[in-house]
């Protein structure tokens, strides 16, 4: 029997509405310390919104929320950023015209008087929080438009580690990449979980997430339709209980 | 060559280097090289400032991802109050104080509606520009409105926003040039200057990342509704009066300024200096056009043209080089 101390993040009983649609119907999710979860489902499943909800950028009309043991109200991203609660959305995560180092620090600007800027520690912090990920780019300065997909999702979760982050969230993070960019992201996460980062890693490709998270939850309109560990399944067995979950009648 | 390269991936260099053709065309071609009079360039050193200010916020606020039509219609309705302040007896610079508080007041209408309602700035303020021109022309039944006996020519107030430095220098250019580095600091090295092209970028990233992406918009409203109180009393104090005609057309001008100098319509891209430097191109391509004698009301036609082409340019170099 596990103890409530062994969960990094607890939500018990969310639920979830947007007008008349009832996007989450009562859903208990947990994460513990340095565990890599994969959240799987279809379209419209509710991955996202749960996930946004714990993100800070939508609110829960009911349920709660516990990090470390303690009950929390995560009212904005903001909130969400100073638990230690980092997010990764697919393509949304960074400014494409802005610098490397100004997306890094992007809402944290490390200040001198008056609130300016420092860049220098700005650039230097950048580029030791891309090396840690094993990311060699040429210049703090370049937008990130100019970058590989591959290597935004690295600029994006280097700025996590940086922050310290006690959790990331992964939305989508190999949508739309090559066979060669997935390995490299896959390899970012692996960083991660050597750093003991729990992190929550949501996905269509149930092959993606095979690989490196060890339980799976798998979600259906609005609910969590199972809750499996890796040992106890497989790439195909996943694959079923996505299907099998889309089927049953609510 | 690495330099120029370097220079061209600029998105406003093409716009510098045809700035400074049409310097030198104008000064060569205009009759009796009047281009480059020093009379001329005092002239336009005094005038280009009113649409420059104006244009700098709504540059700021175009790179946050907003446009700002009203503009024209905050900026004569700043003056009206001022030059009405100036009758009930409150002093010019209480006057001007006051100007600016309801010039950042109608910014921040812009702002909140903009936000609240979630619609585009361009119907949102184009809502305002026509609102407040309306309630301007019912309140001042568009009479003129003369102030020189409440700032004569030659007292301080009148020195400070209307004088010449040296006997020749214009303050009007310096003003412009101090708000243009206060802003180019606030926006390239402040911390708000990075909220700023964040939420113009990827509003949403800026929102995850913790940034308060409705009160950034709201707050470069209000700058652009600060600057149109101070250009209205400034531009009151040099023509002596309030005029109901102040401000027309300034909206699309100073979109034109800040598009020239290389600001992009969907927000995040952008700069002080191509701004300044858009501020500066749109009054001399005017001012030379009339020196070469094309009709007044022919120079639109050319305004329009130069502000596509500029765009054109700009976009092509910029991909060419990158």
């Amino acid at each position: 029997m596990e103890t409530g101390n062994d969960f990094l993040v607890r939500m018990v009983g969310i639920h979830k509405w947007f007008g008349r649609v009832y996007a989450l119907r009562g859903v208990d999710f947990e994460v513990r310390r340095g565990e890599t979860v994969g959240l799987i489902g279809d379209n419209g499943a509710g991955k996202s919104t749960l996930i946004k909800i714990l993100s800070g950028y939508h609110q829960a009309d009911q349920g709660d929320i516990y990090f470390e043991g303690q009950k929390v109200k995560i009212r904005s991203p903001r909130d969400a950023r100073n638990l230690g609660i980092e997010t990764v959305y697919q393509e949304q995560a960074l400014a494409p015209n802005l610098s490397i180092s100004r997306n890094i620090f992007m809402g944290r600007e490390p200040v001198r008087r008056l609130g300016i800027m420092d860049k220098k520690v700005m650039d230097e912090e950048s580029m030791k929080a891309l090396a840690n990920l094993g990311l060699r780019l040429r210049s703090p300065d370049l937008p990130v438009v100019t970058l590989s997909g591959g290597e935004r999702q690295g600029v994006a979760i280097a700025r996590a580690l940086h922050f310290k982050a006690k959790l990331v969230i992964l939305d989508e993070p190999t949508v739309a990449l090559s066979v060669k960019e997935v390995e490299e992201v896959l390899e970012f996460v692996r960083q991660l979980q050597r750093e003991k980062v729990s992190v929550v890693f949501i996905t269509h490709n149930l092959y993606h997430a095979f690989d490196i998270a060890e339980r799976f939850v798998v979600m259906a309109r609005g609910l969590k339709m199972a809750d499996v560990k890796k040992e106890d399944t497989s790439p195909q067995g996943l694959s079923e209980l996505v299907l099998k979950s889309a089927f049953v009648a609510v | 060559m690495e330099r120029f390269t370097k220079f061209l991936r600029q998105r406003a260099a093409s716009t510098f280097l045809v700035f400074v053709g049409l310097v030198i065309i104008f000064s060569l071609f205009s009759p009796r090289h009047v281009f480059i009079n020093a009379r001329n360039i005092a002239a336009l050193g005094k005038l280009f400032p009113d649409l420059g200010v104006v244009a700098l916020g709504v540059g700021m606020l175009m790179i946050c991802g907003e446009f700002d039509l009203s503009v024209a219609s905050v900026l004569p309705f700043c003056a009206y109050i001022f030059a009405r302040s100036l009758y009930v007896g409150i002093a010019p610079v209480w006057g001007m104080v006051l100007a600016i508080l309801v010039g950042c007041g109608l910014g921040w209408i812009n702002g909140f509606l903009t936000v609240k309602t979630r619609m585009p700035s361009f119907i949102t303020t184009l809502g305002t520009l026509m609102f407040w021109r309306g309630i301007l022309y019912v309140w001042s039944q568009m009479m003129p409105l003369g102030i020189r006996q409440y700032i004569p020519t030659g007292s301080s107030f009148e020195k400070v926003f209307a004088g010449t430095i040296v006997g020749f220098f214009p303050v009007q250019s310096l003003w412009f040039a101090l708000f243009a580095v206060v802003l180019g600091v606030l926006l390239h090295y402040h911390r708000f200057g990075n909220w700023v092209y964040a939420t113009g970028d990827n509003r949403d990233a800026a929102r995850a990342m913790g940034i308060n992406t409705d009160w950034v918009k709201t707050l470069c409203f209000v700058i652009v509704g600060a600057l149109c109180g101070f250009v209205a009393c400034m531009q009151s104090v040099r023509i002596g009066s309030f005029a109901a005609t102040q401000g027309i057309g300034m909206e699309l001008r100073s979109i034109a300024a800040c598009v020239v100098g290389g600001t992009s319509l969907r927000g995040g891209v952008g700069s002080m200096s191509g701004v300044t430097l858009g501020a500066l191109t749109i009054p001399i391509l005017d001012n030379g056009l009339i020196l070469l004698r094309v009709p007044v009301f022919g120079i639109t036609a050319f305004i329009g043209l130069a502000t596509i082409l500029f765009v054109v340019l700009n976009t092509y170099v910029e991909r060419r080089f990158r």
